[in-house]
C-alpha cells in the first residue's frame, strides 16, 4: 500500500464514524443524542459565554504538572528499584499496595488531608501514575547493558558522560511507553479530581452540564479535549519517539 | 614503564571452577596470545586482566597508565555514530579528532554512520580505533579476527600491527587461531584442562617483521602445531 492511500484510511473511518453519529442522531431522541450541527452550536456558546478555552486551558495546566511531577518522581523511584536488589525487596510491596490503590480512594484521601485545593488536586493524580511510571521504569532499568556498563567503566566514563549516552538512550524507550500510558491515564483522571473538588476544569463543566442534562455540551468539551489530547501525542510524543530511535536499522 | 604481572589462583561460577592457576609476566611492550578452545576462559581471563571482573582469587598488576579492551563484540553504543562513539570517551579527543582516526582505517565514508548501519568488520575496526584513541598501557584483544570474512581478516590483521605499534601498549590477545596468534604476537600461552591452566608458554621464533611473511608463519606453525594438526576454524591465514 503506498503512504498517500495509507493517509487516507484513517480520514475515511473518522467520516464513516460521524456518518454513523448523524444517522442515529436522526432517529434518536434530539436531548439524549444531539447531531453534530447542534455540538458545534453548543460549542460556540460556550466559547463565547462560559470560557470554554478557560476551562481546557486550566485542565491541560492541572494534567501538565501532574504528568511532570509524577514521571520524575515515578521515573527515579524505577530506576532505583531497577538498579538495587536490596530496594527492590524491601519495597515493590508498596509499588504493588500503589498499583492497585483505586484512584478515587487516593482523590478522596488527597482532599481529606490537604483540603480542597490546586496541590491536593495535582499531587492526588500524580499518585496515581507515579506506580505506573515506576513500574515501567523498573523494567528498563533492569533491562540496562552489562556489556555497556563494562565498556563505560574500562574507558573511564565519568558520571555525567555515563547518564547522557549510555544510561539515558537505553531508557528512551521506556519512557515513552511511560509518557503514553501515563498521559492516557491522567486525563482520565484529571476529570475526576476536576468533578469531585474544584470549581473549574472540564471535569467540573461536564458534571454542570450533567446535572443540566445538556448532551450536546458535554459532547463539545469531550471532542475538544479529544482533539488536544491528539495533537500532543502527534505533535510531541510521536516526534520525540521517531527522534530517539532514528538510530535505528 | 612497568609491565603486567597475572597471578592468578582460581575462578569460579558458583559451583563451576572455570580458571585454575595461571599466573604470567609481561615485559612493557611485550605482546601475548592467549589460546585456547572456544569456552575455556579467555574472556573471564581478559575480563580479570582489565579489573571488570573482581570475583577472582588471586592478584593482577597493571602497568601504569589507561587500559583499552577490544571486546570480542564491538560494544559500540548504537544510538551514536561511529566518530562520537569515539569522541564521548575521555580522553580520546574530539569529533575532528575521531573522524580522522577513523579515515586512517579507511572508515572515512562511514564516521557519521550509526553502528547497526555498517557491517561487523567496521564496527571491530571502530571498536579498536577507540582503544587506539585513549593510547593505552595496556591493550586487550578478544578474539579482534573471529567471524569476518578472509579479505576484512587480511586488513584488520594489518591494523592491528598497526594499532599496537603506533601506541607501544603491553598486550594480551585471546585467540583460538594459531596462525593468527604467531601472526601478531611475541609470545604465545596456551589455555587448557578444566579449570584451565596455562598448558604451554613459548616465545615466538618470529621478529616483527618476520611474522608479516606467511610462509615463516606457516613453518612455525607446522613446528610447533603439526602433530595435532586438527583445528576447526583454523588455517584463516592460508
Ligand atoms: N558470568 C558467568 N556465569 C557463569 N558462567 C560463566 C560466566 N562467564 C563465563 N562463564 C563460563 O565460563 C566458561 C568460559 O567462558 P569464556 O567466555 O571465558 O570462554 P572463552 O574461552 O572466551 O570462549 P569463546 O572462545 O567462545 O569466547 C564457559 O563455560 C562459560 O559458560
Ligand atoms: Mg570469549
Amino acid at each position: 500500500m503506498g503512504t498517500s492511500t495509507r493517509g487516507i484510511w484513517p480520514a475515511l473511518s473518522l467520516l464513516a464514524l460521524v456518518a454513523i453519529w448523524v444517522g442515529a442522531a436522526a432517529v434518536a431522541d434530539a436531548e439524549k443524542l444531539p447531531g453534530p450541527v447542534d455540538v458545534w452550536r453548543a460549542l460556540l456558546a460556550q466559547v463565547e459565554t462560559s470560557g470554554y478555552f478557560f476551562h481546557l486551558g486550566i485542565t491541560l495546566a492541572r494534567v501538565a504538572a501532574a504528568f511532570l511531577i509524577a514521571m520524575a518522581i515515578g521515573s527515579a523511584i524505577g530506576i532505583a528499584l531497577g538498579v538495587s536488589d536490596v530496594a527492590n525487596r524491601v519495597f515493590s510491596g508498596w509499588l504493588l499496595l500503589f498499583l492497585n490503590l483505586p484512584a478515587l480512594v487516593t482523590i478522596i484521601l488527597c482532599y481529606v488531608w490537604f483540603g480542597l485545593n490546586e496541590a491536593a488536586a495535582v499531587t492526588a493524580v500524580a499518585i496515581n501514575k507515579i506506580p505506573n511510571v515506576a513500574v515501567t521504569l523498573r523494567e528498563g532499568a533492569r533491562a540496562l547493558s552489562k556489556d555497556l556498563a563494562e565498556m563505560a567503566a574500562i574507558y573511564r566514563f565519568d558520571f555525567s558522560t555515563r547518564l547522557r549516552h549510555v544510561i539515558l538512550p537505553q531508557l528512551a524507550p521506556f519512557f515513552a511507553v511511560a509518557a503514553r500510558n501515563g498521559l492516557a491515564l491522567v486525563w482520565k483522571i484529571v476529570l475526576v479530581v476536576e468533578l469531585l473538588g474544584r470549581s473549574n476544569g472540564v471535569g467540573y463543566q461536564l458534571y454542570l452540564y450533567f446535572q443540566q442534562w445538556d448532551v450536546a455540551t458535554i459532547l463539545a468539551y469531550a471532542l475538544g479535549f479529544i482533539v488536544i489530547v491528539q495533537a500532543i501525542e502527534l505533535a510531541i510524543l510521536a516526534r520525540w519517539e521517531r527522534y530517539a530511535n532514528r538510530w535505528r536499522r | 614503564m612497568s609491565g603486567l604481572r597475572v597471578a592468578i589462583r582460581g575462578r569460579s561460577f558458583g559451583d563451576k571452577s572455570v580458571l585454575g592457576e595461571i599466573g604470567f609476566d609481561l615485559e612493557p611492550g611485550e605482546r601475548l596470545a592467549l589460546l585456547g578452545p572456544s569456552g575455556i576462559g579467555k574472556s573471564t581471563l581478559l575480563g580479570i586482566i582489565a579489573g571488570t571482573d573482581t570475583g577472582f582469587e588471586g592478584t593482577v598488576t597493571r602497568p601504569d597508565g589507561r587500559i583499552a579492551v577490544v571486546f570480542q563484540t564491538p560494544r559500540l553504543l548504537p544510538w551514536r555514530t561511529l566518530a562520537e562513539n569515539i569522541a564521548v570517551v575521555p580522553g580520546a579527543g574530539d569529533l575532528d579528532r575521531a573522524r580522522s582516526l577513523l579515515a586512517e582505517v579507511g572508515l572515512g565514508e562511514a564516521c557519521d554512520m550509526h553502528p547497526e548501519r555498517v557491517s561487523l568488520g567496521m564496527q571491530r575496526r571502530a571498536a579498536l580505533v577507540r582503544a587506539l584513541a585513549v593510547d593505552p598501557a595496556l591493550l586487550l584483544l578478544d578474539e579482534p579476527l573471529v567471524s569476518l570474512d578472509p579479505q576484512s581478516v587480511g586488513a584488520m590483521r594489518d591494523l592491528l600491527t598497526f594499532a599496537m605499534d603506533r601506541t607501544g601498549a603491553t598486550v594480551v590477545m585471546a585467540t583460538h587461531d594459531r596462525r593468527e596468534a604467531l601472526a601478531l604476537t611475541d609470545r604465545i600461552v596456551e589455555l587448557g584442562g578444566t579449570p584451565a591452566r596455562l598448558v604451554s608458554d613459548r616465545k615466538s621464533p618470529l621478529g616483527r617483521d618476520a611474522r608479516r611473511d606467511p610462509r615463516q608463519v606457516d613453518d612455525v606453525y607446522r613446528e610447533w602445531f603439526e602433530p595435532d594438526s586438527f583445528e576447526p576454524g583454523g588455517g584463516a591465514a592460508a
